[in-house]
């Protein structure tokens, strides 16, 4: 924030009535927002501000449209969804993780949060390009950009179970199994999707009038099926346009309302981060791509460090207590030095493959087309799947490591009781 | 979404026939007691699901014949052909000279790898038939050779091919008195290479469905064909559609996947039983009207009491009281009189079925320890009444109801293991004495976990 605050020292003399254009425009870019009177209640925390700034927060950070988990959850459920995602997102105020759950207060809390969240990242941005009207067939190519949205929003959080009872295994994996079906039903799906747009792209091949696509994708040949659907269509596109100029106008007004905020942050008694046994956050990184390579890196490290000292503990062990037995122990020690070689050049290639060439984030239309029948810009499909098959092979070696380091433990954790014979489970 | 079925054997290419015939006749029925509107999504949902269209507009079957001997798939072509409603896709048979002599080892050892791309190439062929395909139904016996030892073998193939595709397989349990001296070995080596690599086994006992045909269809002579026609019934009234919400009447678009997850999840407990109530014969149905709370009220009881149909049913059993130990948790080698569940989805169809109250079935004492009945019970509905019936009502239920008769094969598996009679059979054609120990190990532990409920 405090990049933008220098920027609003300079700017002197707005006019009067600029601060609630700024916040009207706000309100329209995010469709539903509030009041700009309702900014003014929450600058002075009046408990009748909270409800609809709730609900904002909300609508801001759940991952999905409005409508379609908004009218399952309950204030409360809302209220804790709001405050984890935002707790995963790094916000350290004290006071908001604080504010009562049935969401009748705090109103002033949640104004300083959501300005925190605008001022952070590109959330307008994101948001704008998630309620866009899609005329085309798009696929992401990549999700990373889903990643930090997904991981601050982990779906509407269930009630707590008491950790101290116990939780019989096989509940466990009884939903475990479930997820599995869950996910092979959506890969099923997924195909089928592919599968129809296929169809449809062959069957409307050169009904369109750009040359450079050449067919019609899936909604506009819907709307050669059902022309009502038009108007439709052209009222989304209308509002889209309207939010996209109040966006604009709040870019041109934002200055007044950042430097309006100061004086919201000044009204407001201080925080205290560390006071309390609240547990540490962790800032999120806005690039996922450098979280990974940071976390790659870390492991990294603790391997390095960890295989050296197993290797210095066993040669010191073996110098000192095996001379007689050298051959049979340098054959066992260079088997251990090509395991670790192995496994650092593993490592090695995750990370330069991490550290490539720049891969394309965006959603792409999805177009067929001859070879050579496009000029140069646009992405391949034999690209996209490169870049895919990429990222798959590093979660797989991820997880082929991970997947050791469990049998590992439970190697340990078996051979620590020894009238337990183990029988690993069979299929899947 | 499609399934694609694989019959296999004399067994799964008869009962086939049956299962395509039910269907596609309850589709085209006149007597479905509902609007045309919703008649038209039901007949549609059902030809997405089980047939193509041929490009002359005949409905062909989304199936694979596999059988070794040409006898029962010829019989089965023409009498598809004669039904003049549905056929059998022109190049969907594969069928040998030389059957597999009862050797489970034969059928998959050897008609196994030996024929393995041909029928591959027929099943992917009907696969690329489909917009969109759910999975398998993979319909054979369990105690035979040729369908239940290539049966295993096909399975583990589509698991290998077709990660992602579920695969449910229809298994016959042999009659306890014993059509063939290895059929015990037979049947632990199918379940326990199916327990692997499907995700669900239907298992139908013959002894149960032929009880059901003397007593309550009043057949004289009972022939295969009577007992497969009462199964096809069984299928039909699960896989046909039913709506995907409670107050939507659209069809459910993938009923294998969501039984799958209703019922299957956990690794260890895949073997599924079905009952149905009311079965009678035509011409009782006619002078009989049913309520669904005493359909309900029947099948909760055939349920509990592990009754393969709705007479003779025990009233005496009740459902343990909860704060006492269920008494299937109690002792190993006491009798089971409670049969407890895992999971349970009951499937009405008919007049009303939007009003029958189901509390019954959410009542936790029915149900393990580690499951809530929210998560333990499901209900699918539809007003469109099936096959004729009024209202009917099916049961498809993981729980302990097969632990004995399974208990049973293994004991005499083990017993004639241990004297190593006919093992040479096997060994001869590959099968060793240690897949024998791996899957008297597994069942065992299947065993134990269902007794452990």
């Amino acid at each position: 924030m405090g990049r933008r605050r220098r920027w609003v020292g300079q700017v002197a003399g707005t006019r009067a009535g600029a601060l609630p254009e700024a916040i009207a425009a706000l309100s329209r870019t995010l469709s539903a927002g509030p009041s700009p009177e309702t900014f003014r209640r929450a600058k002075f925390d009046f408990p009748e501000a909270a409800p609809p700034l709730w609900r904002l927060l909300f609508y801001v950070l759940s991952p999905l449209s409005e409508d379609d988990i908004a009218a399952s959850l309950t204030p409360e459920a809302r209220v804790r969804l709001v405050k984890s995602a935002m707790r995963a997102q790094g916000y350290p105020r004290l006071a908001f993780s604080r504010l009562p759950e049935d969401g009748s207060q705090g109103s002033r809390e949640l104004l300083l949060a959501l300005s925190w969240l605008l001022a952070r990242g590109p959330l307008l941005e994101r948001l704008l390009a998630r309620t866009r009207v899609r005329l085309g067939d798009e696929m992401p190519v990549c999700e990373c950009e889903d990643l930090p949205c997904g991981r601050a929003s982990p779906g509407p959080p269930t009630l707590c179970k008491d950790t101290e009872g116990c939780v019989d295994v096989r509940h466990v994996q009884w939903l475990m199994g479930k997820l599995r079906f869950r996910w092979r039903n959506l890969i099923c799906s997924h195909q089928a999707q592919c599968a129809l747009l296929s169809k449809i792209h062959e069957y409307t091949l050169g009904c369109h009038s750009d040359q450079s696509l050449n067919h019609l994708s899936a909604a506009e040949t819907e709307l050669l099926r059902d022309p009502e659907g038009g108007q439709q269509l052209l009222q989304m596109l209308e509002f889209e346009n309207m939010r996209l100029e109040a966006a604009l106008e709040w870019r041109r007004l934002e200055q007044v309302f950042w430097q309006w905020m100061d004086t919201v942050l000044g009204a407001c008694p201080p925080d205290f981060p560390h006071a309390g046994s609240q547990s540490t956050f962790l800032p999120s990184i806005p690039d996922p791509g450098a979280g990974e390579l940071d976390l790659v890196a870390r492991e990294l490290q603790a391997l390095q460090v960890e295989l050296r000292e197993a290797v210095e503990v066993r040669r010191a062990a073996w110098e000192a207590q095996v001379r007689g037995l050298r051959p049979e122990r340098s054959a066992e020690m260079r088997a251990l030095k090509e395991a670790v070689g192995r496994e650092l050049a593993t490592l090695q290639q995750a990370w330069e493959r991490e550290g490539g060439p720049v891969r394309p984030h965006r959603p792409h239309r999805l177009v067929r087309s001859e070879a050579g029948a496009l000029p140069g810009q646009g992405l391949w499909a034999a690209e996209a799947i490169g870049a895919l098959r990429n990222k798959e092979a590093c979660l797989e070696a991820v997880l082929c490591w991970l997947q050791g380091q469990c049998q590992q433990e439970l190697a340990r954790l078996a051979g620590a009781l020894p009238g337990v014979i183990w029988i690993p489970p069979h299929g899947r | 979404m499609s399934i694609v079925t694989v019959q296999l054997g004399q067994c799964g290419n008869q009962i086939g026939f049956e299962v395509f015939d039910v269907l596609f006749s309850d589709s085209y029925c006149s007597q479905g007691l509902c609007s045309k509107k919703e008649n038209e999504a039901y007949q549609a949902s059902c030809k997405e699901r089980f047939f193509s269209e041929e490009e002359n507009g005949v409905l062909a079957a989304r199936a694979v014949l596999v059988d070794m001997e040409p006898k029962v798939i010829n019989q089965t072509l023409s009498k598809a052909a004669q039904s003049g409603r549905w056929k059998y896709g022109q190049h969907a048979c594969f069928c040998q000279k030389q059957g597999s002599g009862n050797n489970w080892a034969y059928g998959y050892s050897v008609h196994g790898p030996r024929h393995e791309e041909s029928i591959m190439n027929l099943i992917q062929k009907q696969v690329e038939k489909c917009d969109s395909l759910s999975g398998f139904f993979i319909i054979m016996s369990m105690a035979g050779g040729t369908g239940s030892g290539l049966g295993a073998f096909v399975t583990q193939n589509l698991q290998d091919q077709y990660p992602n595709s579920l695969k449910m397989n229809q298994i016959i349990w042999p009659y306890g008195t014993g059509e063939v001296i290895v059929q015990n070995y037979n049947s632990i080596l199918t379940l326990s290479h199916l327990y692997r690599s499907s995700d669900a086994l239907l298992v139908h006992e013959n002894d149960a469905i032929h009880k059901i045909c003397v007593k309550r269809m009043n057949i004289k002579q009972i022939s295969f064909s009577n007992i497969n026609q009462v199964l096809a019934h069984q299928l039909g009234s699960i896989f046909q559609p039913t709506y995907s919400a409670e107050g939507s009447f659209h069809c459910r678009r993938n009923p294998l996947g969501d039984l799958m997850e209703d019922l299957v999840p956990h690794p260890e407990f895949k073997m599924l039983g079905v009952r149905n109530i009311p079965q009678m014969s035509e011409n009782s149905l006619a002078y009989s009207t049913f309520t669904w709370a005493g359909l309900l009220k029947h099948l909760r009881q055939m349920l509990i009491s592990n009754a393969k149909m709705e007479e003779g049913i025990n009233w005496q059993v009740r459902p343990p009281l909860s704060g006492l130990p269920a008494l299937g948790k109690m002792s190993f080698n006491k009798e089971l009189h409670f049969n407890t569940s895992i999971a349970n989805l009951v499937i009405l169809r008919g007049k009303d079925a939007q009003s029958a109250d189901l509390a019954g079935f959410k009542d936790p004492a029915l149900y393990t320890s580690w499951l809530e009945p929210d998560n333990a019970f499901n209900v699918w509905k539809t007003q469109r009444a099936f096959n004729k019936y009024e209202k009917s009502a099916a049961l498809v239920s993981n729980s302990q109801f097969l632990v004995k008769p399974l208990d049973v094969i293994v004991g005499k598996a083990w017993n004639m293991f241990a004297s190593k009679a006919y093992i040479h059979q096997y060994t001869k054609f590959g099968i060793e004495e240690e897949d024998f120990l791996d899957s008297f190990t597994l069942l065992e532990q299947v065993i134990t976990s269902y007794y452990n409920l």
